[in-house]
């Protein structure tokens, strides 16, 4: 293996995991910020201009905090439950083409970690892994209300993992790779996948609050119902970690939704390259503006939307393609 | 070199994840070692270039361990640790490791003897997924959909059995109603 | 004052809702969700927001650089004034603040003075057990102790108490004749008429 190749990897990986611990923190504030603003209110001032130190003064609040392990959890499991959020959020990442391919000094980067041939679902694959650390730090917590937590990320993982499959599996047929970058490519020629898939854009768009458990289905950490669900027993950094993963995933479910659907990173010009942080900023931007805006569901209606509606629908738009690319 | 220093760590891992797995008498350290082991099979999948195997063990495992943990959370106390009748120690460890062997050896014979070959060897050009999609809708034709049969009639006739009474709603009717239902399934049940 | 009298205000502005029963069956169920998903209520609720954020019509008062404005008839830490006459103390040392105290938290101690006067020689309120239920302003005989709008008063003790000398009116806001009679418990917050409104009250 050749060592440019290695020194490379290694700074994509190193860039990647500051930049996107350093976004996650980041991304606390713009969630705060954007919802005090459509609640009339100012958020936080005092840290900072415009209160932009905050995220600091969070960050060494949860890192000097006390690491509490209650009695009666099961210690190693409780401990590294936050670990497996944080961790696959970041592994997830490995596949997905940020920006496209640029020169520094004579040298091409491609700011991918790895190009495998399998992109999409190795990172929905992983992304789904990542439901594993609130269900261990809910059933390893030995309180009722993680226990209920836990439950619910069960369901929401089995349910949910079906309608992103199989809204995803239209375009797939449509690009016939499984490649991120094809996917990219595919749509500079053909134009967005969004306006021949709609129905696939917005059952994959659905599906993406499920997985990062964001408000209209945030019922796995519900504070009105089940206090913070599996994040009741943690403290300290351990809490942090599960809202590092949180934040990560939400920014790389807002870059993989960009890619697939709404052409991506285009031609690889700097304008497409900005396009794309745009668009992400659009989507992450819209995981904000649906918490202040939207109610939570019921788990009930929750499970009743993914297996009578959204499964069917996607099943159909899945035939109906394969009938439309047979003729 | 990687891939040496790779095999080896997964090799290690996957084995000590199965041997707690089996040894730890607490079911939530059995599911989560399951899991993992589950996890770090898919490593071999990525080491051997089988991407396309690799993510559906991750896929896959993972979904029907989480369904293995919600009936740990349904059956157990999952943080106390589960009492287990002793049987006889050394039939246990002899079978086991009499299986082992038998195992090993199975998988091991063609590869001594030199004799594998590949009955579909790879298509040039091809990326692997579309060589598994190749194999599973020529030669594995009829166990795949036979396979998807079975699925579909496991999953109808769970609906059946879970959806008995499916339609009544115990909140939408009067308590006459609900007093009579009751009854009706006291005399089921007796 | 008509207007106010009138308290009938279900004429015009209330009406029942017509909510629908909700369906039973499983199709009818999916036509609520098909007409829910499409009718656009979700967007109504995301352009609601997004409007206000546009607007930026913040209504956070930053409290320590801001305060609003509070009404005479807040009971905050007690005041004790000076005569306007002769700007001597009013308090007369009578006692009956202490006697009534339901929580206990005032004591004092009076002395007779040179010119055989009763003067306090101490006087201190428990902050820490004080209710500010405003009992020893209203049995006071010379409106000496009151309740003032200082409503600042944290502290990291349980006990925390206030002592005669700082709760007395100082000399120089005397001199300034600028001290600021308790218009007492009916008074009416400035400005109050201008925010009346009628209350639902005759469904």
């Amino acid at each position: 293996m050749d060592n440019a190749y290695l020194i490379e990897t290694v700074i994509k990986v190193v860039v990647i995991l500051l930049i996107f611990s350093a976004l996650a923190g980041i991304g606390t504030y713009f969630e705060r910020k954007v919802l005090a603003f459509m609640q009339r209110r100012l958020g936080p001032m005092n840290v900072g201009p415009f209160g932009l130190l905050q995220v600091g003064a969070d960050g060494i609040k949860l890192f000097t905090k006390e690491d509490i392990i209650p009695t009666n959890v099961v210690a190693p499991i409780f401990k590294i439950a936050p670990v497996i959020t944080a961790a696959t959020a970041f592994m997830a990442a490995a596949a997905i083409p940020f920006l496209p391919a640029f020169t520094v000094f004579g040298y091409e980067v491609h700011p991918i970690v790895a190009d495998i041939n399998i992109g999409i679902l190795y990172v929905l694959g992983v992304m789904a892994v990542g439901l594993f650390g609130p269900l261990l730090g809910g059933m390893a917590s030995a309180n009722k209300f993680s226990l209920l937590s836990a439950a619910r990320a069960a369901a929401v993982f089995i349910s949910y993992e079906v309608v992103t499959g199989l809204s995803i599996l239209a375009p797939i047929m449509m690009v016939g790779s499984l490649s991120l970058i094809d996917f990219n490519n595919y749509q500079i020629e053909n134009g967005w996948i969004v306006w021949s898939q709609p129905v696939a854009f917005i059952l994959f768009w659905i599906a993406a609050f499920a997985e990062t458990g964001r408000t209209p289905f945030h019922l796995i950490a519900n504070d009105h119902e089940i206090i913070d669900g599996f994040g009741t027993e943690y403290s300290g950094m351990r809490w942090g970690l599960f809202f590092i993963g949180e934040y990560a995933n939400m920014f790389f479910i807002s870059f993989v939704i960009p890619i697939i659907f709404l052409g991506g990173f285009g031609d690889g010009s700097v304008l497409g390259a900005l396009a794309l942080l745009g668009k992400m900023a659009f989507f992450f931007f819209f995981f904000l503006w649906t918490r202040a805006a939207w109610p939570d569901v019921r788990p009930d209606q929750l499970m009743w939307l993914c297996w009578k509606v959204l499964m069917p629908v996607a099943v159909i738009n899945v035939v109906i393609t394969g009938f439309v690319m047979m003729f | 070199m990687f891939e040496a220093v790779a095999f080896y760590l997964f090799a290690f891992l996957t084995i000590a994840m199965f041997y707690i797995t089996v040894t730890t008498s607490q079911a939530l350290y059995a599911l989560t070692a399951l899991a993992a082991g589950m996890i770090f099979i898919s490593a071999f999948f990525f080491i051997l270039g089988a991407d396309f195997l690799g993510a559906v063990q991750i896929i896959v495992y993972t979904g029907a361990v989480m369904a293995l943990y919600a009936f740990g959370m349904m059956f157990f106390d999952t943080t106390r640790e589960v009492k287990e009748k002793q049987g006889n120690k050394f039939i246990v460890v002899g079978l086991a490791t009499l299986a082992a062997v038998m195992v090993v050896a199975i998988f091991v014979a063609p590869i001594v003897s030199t004799n594998m070959t590949a009955f579909y060897p790879m298509v040039e050009g091809a990326g692997n997924t579309q060589e598994v999609g190749l194999v599973l809708f020529t030669k594995y034709l009829i166990p795949f959909e036979v396979a998807a049969v079975m699925l579909l009639v496991a999953m109808v006739a769970g609906i059946v059995l879970a959806g008995k009474k499916m339609d009544l709603s115990l909140t939408l009717m009067s308590a006459e109603q609900a007093k009579d239902i009751d009854d009706k399934d006291k005399k089921v049940l007796s | 004052m008509e207007q106010f009298n009138n308290r009938n205000v279900a004429e015009g502005g209330y009406y029942l809702v017509d909510i629908e029963d909700y369906p039973t069956d499983g199709w009818g169920k999916f036509k609520r969700v098909v007409k829910r998903s499409f009718k656009g209520e979700l967007f109504v609720g995301l352009w609601v927001v997004l409007r206000e954020m546009i607007r930026f019509d913040i209504h956070t008062i930053s409290y320590p650089e801001e305060k609003m404005p509070i009404g005479p008839r807040y009971r905050a830490i007690h005041e004790m004034k000076r005569l306007w006459e002769s700007d001597t103390e009013r308090c007369i040392g009578c006692g009956l603040c202490e006697k009534i105290c339901i929580s206990d938290c005032i004591r004092m101690d009076t002395k007779i003075d040179e010119e055989s006067r009763k003067e306090v020689s101490e006087y201190t309120i428990n902050l820490g057990r004080c209710i500010f239920c405003g009992y020893c302003a209203e049995v006071c005989p010379e409106l000496a102790i009151t309740h003032g709008g200082e409503y600042e008063n944290a502290s990291d003790q349980r006990e925390h108490f206030v002592e005669y000398a700082d709760m007395l009116t100082p000399l120089d806001t005397m001199k300034a004749n600028a001290q600021k009679e308790f218009d007492g418990f009916g008074a009416i917050t400035p400005h109050e008429d201008e925010r009346v409104k009628k209350t639902p009250l005759s469904y």
